[in-house]
């Protein structure tokens, strides 16, 4: 369970600190083997809760969003826990800036 | 979104996975107090009658991409998520501020219980639909 305790009364929380742990939500999946050694793309990534959830285990993982503060947030959480094979990049899901066959493991949490 | 599951399919490698993971608006969610021996429910919360034309267009999508054979359904799964809360007071502003939800509980216990208990912990627990499907 997602042990952040929620006060709201008007400050403005992050979405994902509202939304199941990454570790919760792959567990609930099947585990990290649903995500190990795969090249992974996380479309409306946000702030990149799942996505950085998955990089340990995956061998690439793109987060995409349309909201550049919440990709460059994502970014910053990415180089903080050194995750090397974590990328993010701005856009949106109907135009997916990425070759045919690039992914293994598309993830659409809480984005369609 | 039937256009972006078109382009997941097309970035997704043969044999790949496409995971759908929402709120399902099927199933209601609830107020619960924290006892230390266990959950007492306090009050029903529906899905925003505003948000259910978007999850009904999305359950649409996935059928309509399973339709082409473009995926191949796994089978639907759901899981409880509870949000903490720190007293009813908390619980309150999250329903003012949501745009999944209708604005205030149905609550299931009355007035004087609610103020009884306000500063107790709270969670509102609310059930995620998710599947897996095979890129065909």
């Amino acid at each position: 369970m997602n042990t952040k305790v929620a006060h709201i009364l008007g400050s403005q929380i992050p979405a994902s600190v509202l939304r199941p742990d990454a570790a919760d939500e792959l567990a609930e999946w099947g585990g990290p083997n649903v995500v190990r050694g795969k090249r992974v793309l996380d479309v409306g990534c946000g702030d990149g809760r799942l996505a950085l959830g998955a990089a340990p285990y995956a061998r690439e993982v793109v987060g995409l969003d349309p909201d550049d503060q919440l990709i460059k947030t994502a970014t910053a959480k990415a180089s903080q826990q050194g995750l090397s094979n974590a990328r993010f990049v701005v856009g949106a899901g109907q135009e997916l800036p990425f070759d045919d066959s690039a992914f293994d493991l598309v993830i659409l949490s809480w984005a369609l | 979104m039937v256009d972006a599951l078109h382009e997941v399919h097309r970035v997704l490698a043969p044999r790949g996975t496409l995971v759908d993971a929402r709120p399902d608006s099927r199933v209601l969610a609830y107020v619960e107090q924290v006892r230390a021996q266990g959950h007492r429910r306090v009050g029903v919360i529906r899905t925003s009658s505003r948000e259910l034309p978007n999850d009904r267009a999305s359950d649409r999508a996935i059928a309509t991409v399973a339709r082409e054979r473009s995926f191949r359904r796994r089978g639907t799964h759901r899981f409880w998520h509870m949000v903490p809360f720190e007293g009813l007071d908390a619980v309150r502003a999250y329903l003012a501020n949501h745009l999944r939800f209708e604005k205030r509980a149905r609550w299931t216990v009355d007035a004087a219980e609610r103020r009884r208990i306000r500063g107790e912990r709270f969670v509102i627990r609310r059930a995620v639909r998710w599947e897996l499907l095979d890129k065909i």
